[in-house]
C-alpha cells in the first residue's frame, strides 16, 4: 500500500520530469484514440458493407470466358426452376427474383410511342409483321424493390396509391399514368410478346410512382427513341403475378436472381453447390468485389492513412519515451539506492517505479480518451472528404468501361441500375473495443517506461548505486 | 549476549586485487557501545557495510544472532535488524524529514499502525534528536548538514533495530547536539540493550565507548593494542582526549 502512496508522492515531487513523460504519453494516446476510433469505425462499416453488398452473388454469363473460347451463338439457358432451386441453398440468407417481360397494349400507350400502339416488328424477310412491344413488365419478389433495389430512393409511391400486394396488382410511373389518363383503381390490359404461349395480363393499378431516375439506360437508346427501354414505361408487379401464368423456361423473358450469402466467404461453396445443381460453366458465380471496393474505397483509404499515422506515432513516441525513461532512471539511481539500503526489496522498488508509470499512463488515458474522441469526428470528416474526391476521380475514369458492360449484358444492365455511391459519411464513436485496445496501448507504454527503469536499477546493488553518487 | 560476530572476514573491492579488510574476527554484544577507529581509508566504512548487510564479505562469515548473514534475506535484515546512519546521510533529498522516517517505518513493517500514528511517532523521534515539527516538515534539500545528520540518526532508530550502526554520526554536529546524540546512543545500548557500533574520529565519541576497535590498513587491532599503538594512554577517555588535543597542538 505504501508503495502506491510513495509512487504518487514521487510523481508530485518530480513534476518537471513527469509532466514531460505525461505529455509524450498523452500525444501518443490522443493520436491512437483518434486513429483507432476512425480505423475501427471504418472497418466496421467496411465489414457491414461487405455483408450487405458483398454478400450479393452475381450469376452472369461469363463474357470474357466465352470470348476466350470463341463461343458464339445463344447463351446457355437457365431454367426457371433452376433459379428457384439455387435459392434453396443453406449458404443464403435471402434471394430476390425479378423477371422482365415485354408487353404490347392497344389501349395503354408507351411514353415516347408517337404511333400510339401501332408500332410493328417486321420479320427479317418482310413476310410478316407483328405488334411491337412497348411496355416492360417487371415482376419482383421483393416489395421493397422501388426504394432500394432499382432506384436508391429516386422512386416513390405518390399519395393516394400503395405498393402492389395481391395477385394482378401493379404500379406504374406518373408519366405513363398521365399519358394514358390512368388513375389508381383503373385496369390496364396488355399482352406479352416473345413468350410462348402469348399471355394476357389484366392488371389493376394500385399506385402511381414518381420517378427521378434516368429515363434511358444510355444516350444511344434515347437517340433511337427506343422507347421500350424508357424506364417510364416500366410496369411493376409481383413475381407471383408473372409466374402465375406458368412459364416453363426463361425464353423470351429476362429472369434475374439475386442471391445473398449469409457470409461472403462462402461464395466458392455456394458455387460448388449450384454447379452440382447443373449451372452451365459459361456462367460465372461471383460476389461483386469490384463494386464493393468502389463503395468502400474512401474508407479503406482513410483506414490506410490513419493506421500509417498511428504506426509512425507509436514508433516515434516509443523512442522518445524510452529516451526519457533512461534519463529519468539516471536521475533516480540515488533514490533507489537509498530505498534499497533501507531494506526495500527489489521487487517492491520495481513495483513502485511501475506504479508511477501506470499512474501517468492511466491519467493520460482518461484525458486522451476525452480529447481523442472529441477530435476524431472532425478529423475523420476531413480525411474522408479527401478520399471521396480521390474515389470519384477513379470512378469517373472507369465509367467508360462500365457503359460498355451496361449495354451488352442483360444482367449487368440491371446491376448497373443499382446506383450505389461510395461511402462519404462516417459516424465515428468510441466503442468498447477501441477503449480496450487503447487501454492495452496505454498499459504497454507504462510497461515500456517502467521496465526500462526496473531493468537498469535492479541490476545494481544498493551500495554500488550510493557509491556512484558519492 | 553475543549479537554480531565476524569470523575471519576478508574483503576486497570488485576489480581490485588488494584486500581492504584482512582476516578480521570480532564479536559484538548487545547492550554495549563499540567505537571503530582508524585512519582515513583504513576500511572502517567497508567493515560497516559488511555488518549492515549492504555488502557480502569475500571470505569468512558474519553472524547475526547466531545466523549466518549469507543465509538470511539481507533486505529483510537491513529493514528490520539494523539501523544504519550513513557517513553521507543517504536520505531522500526531495522528501520531507518526517517522510523519510515514516517511509522507513513502512519498509520495515513497523508495528506502529496507521499513517497518523506513524507520523506522530516520526515527529517524536525527530524531536528527540533535536528536530522540531517545522523543520521536520521541510524537504531534506532545505536542511543544514547537521540537521540532515540528525534525520539520518532518527531514521536509523525508526524501526527499533537490534543493531545500530553509525558512520561518523556526529561529524557535523555542534558540541551540544553531539552530546545529546551520544546520550541517546548510550541509552539505547545500556537501557534498551541494543548493540551500537560507531565509526568515529572524534575522541568525544570514543569516550563513551564500552569497547574500542582499531583498524589499521585492513587489520584489526584490539582495544588495548590500539591504545598502545596510537600513543593513547591513561585510564579513562577524558584523559585520552586530552592527550590527543595536546598532541595536536
Ligand atoms: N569501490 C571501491 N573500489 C575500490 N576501492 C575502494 C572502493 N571503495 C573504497 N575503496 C578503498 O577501500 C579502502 C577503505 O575504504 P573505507 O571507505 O572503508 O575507508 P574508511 O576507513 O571508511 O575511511 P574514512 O575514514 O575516510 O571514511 C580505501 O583505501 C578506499 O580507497
Ligand atoms: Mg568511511
Amino acid at each position: 500500500m505504501y508503495i502506491l502512496t510513495n509512487a504518487m508522492k514521487n510523481l508530485l515531487r518530480n513534476k518537471g520530469r513527469n509532466i514531460l513523460i505525461a505529455a509524450v504519453t498523452l500525444v501518443i494516446i490522443v493520436s491512437t484514440v483518434v486513429t483507432l476510433t476512425i480505423g475501427n469505425a471504418s472497418s466496421k462499416i467496411i465489414e457491414d458493407t461487405r455483408l450487405r453488398i458483398g454478400s450479393k452473388v452475381n450469376i452472369d454469363v461469363d463474357l470474357a470466358e466465352r470470348g476466350r473460347l470463341e463461343k458464339t451463338g445463344g447463351m446457355p439457358e437457365v431454367g426457371i426452376d433452376d433459379f428457384f432451386s439455387y435459392a434453396q441453398s443453406d449458404y443464403l440468407s435471402k434471394s430476390i427474383f425479378s423477371v422482365q417481360l415485354y408487353l404490347y397494349s392497344s389501349t395503354t400507350f408507351a411514353v415516347g410511342d408517337d404511333s400510339k400502339g401501332q408500332s410493328e416488328w417486321e420479320s427479317w424477310d418482310g413476310s410478316s409483321k407483328s405488334k411491337a412491344a412497348t411496355i416492360m413488365l417487371i415482376g419482383s419478389s421483393d416489395p421493397d424493390i422501388l426504394s432500394d433495389f432499382f432506384t436508391g430512393g429516386a422512386r416513390g409511391i405518390m399519395p393516394g396509391g400503395r405498393m402492389f400486394g395481391g395477385l394482378n396488382e401493379c404500379i406504374i410511373s406518373y408519366d405513363l399514368a398521365e399519358l394514358n389518363g390512368i388513375s389508381v383503381g383503373d385496369m390496364i390490359v396488355t399482352t406479352s410478346i416473345f413468350v410462348e404461349p402469348e399471355q394476357t395480363f389484366e392488371l389493376s393499378v394500385v399506385g402511381v410512382y414518381s420517378d427521378k431516375t434516368e429515363a434511358w439506360p444510355g444516350p444511344a437508346y434515347e437517340d433511337a427513341n427506343f422507347f421500350l427501354f424508357n424506364r417510364r414505361n416500366e410496369v411493376i408487379t409481383s413475381l407471383e403475378t408473372v409466374m402465375s401464368r406458368g412459364f416453363e423456361t426463361d425464353q423470351g423473358m429476362e429472369m434475374h436472381a439475386e442471391y445473398y450469402l449469409k457470409n461472403p466467404d462462402n461464395i466458392s461453396k455456394f458455387e460448388a453447390e449450384v454447379r452440382a445443381k447443373g449451372l452451365h460453366p459459361d456462367y460465372s458465380v461471383s460476389i461483386n468485389q469490384e463494386e464493393l471496393d468502389e463503395i468502400t474505397a474512401p474508407l479503406s483509404g482513410m483506414a490506410g492513412i490513419t493506421s500509417t499515422f498511428m504506426f509512425i506515432i507509436l514508433i516515434l513516441g516509443g523512442i522518445v519515451l524510452i529516451l526519457l525513461s533512461f534519463i529519468a532512471v539516471r536521475e533516480r539511481k540515488y533514490e533507489v539506492g537509498v530505498l534499497r539500503a533501507m531494506g526495500m526489496e527489489k521487487a517492491k522498488v520495481a513495483a513502485g517505479i511501475l506504479a508511477e508509470a501506470i499512474i501517468i499512463s492511466v491519467i493520460c488515458l482518461f484525458i486522451g480518451l476525452g480529447i481523442g474522441s472529441a477530435a476524431a469526428q472532425p478529423i475523420a470528416d476531413s480525411i474522408l472528404s479527401g478520399q471521396v474526391e480521390i474515389a470519384a476521380e477513379e470512378t469517373k475514369a472507369k465509367s467508360e468501361d462500365l457503359k460498355f458492360l451496361v449495354m451488352n449484358g442483360k444482367t449487368q444492365f440491371i446491376a448497373g441500375l443499382h446506383g450505389y455511391t461510395p461511402i462519404s459519411e462516417i459516424q465515428v464513436e468510441l466503442d468498447a473495443k477501441t477503449i480496450a485496445q487503447i487501454s492495452m496501448i496505454a498499459l504497454a507504454l507504462a510497461a515500456l517506461s517502467g521496465v526500462i527503469g526496473i531493468a537498469v536499477i535492479t541490476k545494481y546493488e544498493p551500495l554500488k548505486i550510493l557509491r556512484e553518487r558519492n | 549476549m553475543k549479537c554480531l560476530e565476524l569470523a575471519d572476514v576478508s574483503y576486497r573491492y570488485e576489480g581490485s586485487t588488494e584486500y581492504v579488510l584482512k582476516n578480521i574476527s570480532a564479536a559484538f554484544d548487545s547492550g554495549k557501545v563499540y567505537t571503530v577507529v582508524g585512519e582515513s581509508g583504513a576500511g572502517k566504512s567497508t567493515l560497516l557495510s559488511l555488518i549492515s548487510g549492504l555488502d557480502v564479505c569475500k571470505e569468512g562469515d558474519v553472524y547475526y544472532d547466531g545466523k549466518n548473514l549469507r543465509e538470511l534475506d539481507r533486505d529483510d535484515y537491513r529493514a528490520k535488524c539494523v539501523g544504519v546512519i550513513f557517513q553521507g546521510y543517504n536520505l531522500l533529498i526531495n522528501s520531507t524529514a518526517v517522510y523519510n522516517i515514516t517511509l522507513s517505518m513502512n519498509i520495515s513493517e513497523s508495528e506502529i499502525m496507521g499513517r497518523r500514528a506513524k507520523k506522530e511517532a516520526a515527529f517524536a523521534l525527530l524531536n528527540k534528536v533535536g528536530i522540531d515539527r517545522e523543520t521536520a516538515d521541510r524537504k531534506i534539500l532545505y536542511l543544514s548538514g547537521g540537521e540532515q545528520q540528525r534525520v539520518g540518526i532518527a531514521r536509523a532508530l525508526s524501526h527499533n533495530p537490534d543493531v545500530i550502526i553509525a558512520d561518523e554520526p556526529t561529524g557535523n554536529l555542534d558540541a551540544e547536539t553531539e552530546s545529546e546524540v551520544l546520550k541517546i546512543l548510550t541509552r539505547l545500548a545500556h537501557e534498551d540493550g541494543k548493540c551500537v557500533i560507531i565509526v568515529t574520529h572524534s575522541e568525544n565519541v570514543t569516550a563513551i565507548a564500552d569497547e574500542i576497535i582499531g583498524i589499521h590498513a585492513g587489520n584489526l587491532i584490539a582495544g588495548e593494542k590500539y591504545r598502545e599503538n596510537s600513543a593513547f594512554h591513561g585510564e579513562n577517555g577524558h584523559e585520552r582526549t586530552k592527550t590527543i588535543r595536546e598532541n595536536e597542538q
